[in-house]
């Protein structure tokens, strides 16, 4: 049997929250906390960093929690939260950003059979091409293609139109596949 | 056909969104072109690379904080919630207002105010020695930039500050590798601002700060508090040539302002 908890959406629970009972907000850590660290590691390509930045989100979700509208998607609200979170970070030290990715920062995981050896390569050089696209681009292939955030939510989370959406989606596809092939032959 | 219009095709080919008609189209250009076929082959490479990429799992440490920060926010914000409680109707207000008018009368209440107050201010005293330890902790914990970060909204929300607080809170302002950090701490001093020894470190800190959002963040606040002692650092700052534009402007505004 599900609780009471399980069956309530994340915007009453957030309303809840601002309503004064924190304990709820452990709730929606526990929904959202590996989507928006997966969101940020993909981002930052720094999986330590983009641990602090979503443990910041969160914080900020309960510091900032009288911001919420009620009736407002929570998905697009906490999402909203930590671009702003990257964008700031990204702001503060990009005279310090080298361009340089440690792909063995993002993933931990090892390979332990040559199938996988070659999944792991192959895993390595789409992040390395990742990488190699615009922020904005990025962003587009991490919600959509990564979270498998829907063109309609992503279209609300950006305020444009799904139109627009799908075609800066297609364009940061082909832009990757051209980065993986010319990256592939080195 | 266009290569734009056709990656766009192909890769609504691929993720399956096409109607008989576009897919025929492409179906139709895949077999006549190489090139398409080499631009579609590659396109679902990458796609397919994406699809089985695995998320990435958080470490422990995430939880751990997010679960402190949580306790300590309930916990300061338990205190007024209960009294709001308690004199919640009017029932309990009246009855309240009773049992204080009939203490009054009954009881020779110097002798036990004085004593009460007294086991307030111990209690009192315990609970902000036991907050300000934590919040030290959290500021002196070199593995996570977040729990410092929690240890100076800690500090902000106290409502005064000693010295030990006051060189905990310096050392976060000039030396944290976490520029968020370095601002919080430097928001969090901000707010005792009129106490001479915050002055003291503000006014040391800008002759030692090289971060521009911590500087011009600095700057203003000197500025606000109209610590006339800055200009000659400040124009220092303003003439040095590695300072930035941004920096600058906020350095000339401020001796503007001051002089």
């Amino acid at each position: 049997m599900k609780t009471a908890e399980a069956l309530m959406t994340d915007e009453l629970i957030m309303e809840a929250v601002k309503n004064g009972d924190l304990q709820q907000a452990s709730v929606l850590f526990e929904r959202f906390h590996k989507r928006i660290f997966n969101f940020l590691a993909r981002m930052t390509m720094d999986r330590e960093l983009a641990e602090d930045l979503t443990q910041n989100v969160f914080l900020r979700m309960i510091k900032y929690r009288s911001s919420y509208r009620e009736g407002n998607r929570f998905e697009t609200w906490i999402y909203q939260i930590a671009r702003n979170l990257f964008s700031d970070h990204y702001q503060a030290h990009k005279n310090k950003f080298s361009g340089f990715i440690d792909i063995e920062k993002v993933s931990d995981k090892v390979a332990d059979h040559e199938e996988g050896a070659q999944q792991e390569e192959r895993e390595k050089i789409l992040h390395r091409s990742m990488a190699l696209l615009s922020e904005e681009q990025r962003e587009l292939l991490v919600l959509t293609r990564f979270q498998h955030m829907k063109y309609e939510e992503v279209a609300i989370l950006m305020e444009t139109s799904v139109a627009n959406i799908k075609v800066r989606v297609h364009r940061a596809i082909a832009r990757l596949r051209e980065h993986y092939f010319e990256l592939e032959k080195i | 056909m266009e290569k734009e219009k056709l990656e766009a095709l192909l890769i609504e080919y691929i993720d399956g969104n096409l109607n008989e008609t576009d897919r025929l189209q492409v179906e139709q250009e895949l077999a006549k072109s190489d090139e398409a076929y080499l631009l579609y082959e590659q396109l679902r490479q990458v796609i397919q690379l994406i699809e089985k990429s695995e998320a990435i799992e958080p470490g422990s440490k995430l939880k751990q904080g997010f679960d402190s920060f949580l306790k300590t926010e309930i916990g300061s914000n338990q205190k007024p919630k209960g009294k709001t409680l308690f004199f919640q109707s009017n029932v309990h207000r009246i009855a309240a207002g009773v049992v204080l008018v009939m203490l009054g009368i009954s009881i020779a209440y110097q002798v036990n105010k004085n004593y009460k107050q007294e086991q307030e201010l111990t209690k009192l005293q315990n609970e902000m020695n036991a907050t300000k330890q934590m919040m030290m902790a959290m500021l002196d914990n070199q593995q996570s930039a977040s729990q410092r970060m929690v240890g100076t909204t800690v500090a902000y929300k106290m409502d005064k500050m000693d010295d030990e607080i006051v060189s905990a809170l310096a050392k976060s302002l000039n030396e944290d590798p976490n520029t968020n950090v370095r601002l919080a701490a430097l928001e969090a001093l901000s707010k005792f601002h009129q106490e001479l020894g915050v002055q003291k470190v503000l006014i040391q800190s800008l002759s030692m700060q090289k971060d521009p959002l911590v500087q011009i963040a600095l700057i203003q606040l000197l500025v606000q508090m109209k610590e006339k002692s800055v200009v000659k650092d400040l124009e220092r700052s303003a003439d040095d040539p590695v300072t930035l534009k941004a920096v600058k402007d906020e350095a000339y505004s401020g001796i503007m302002k001051l002089s």
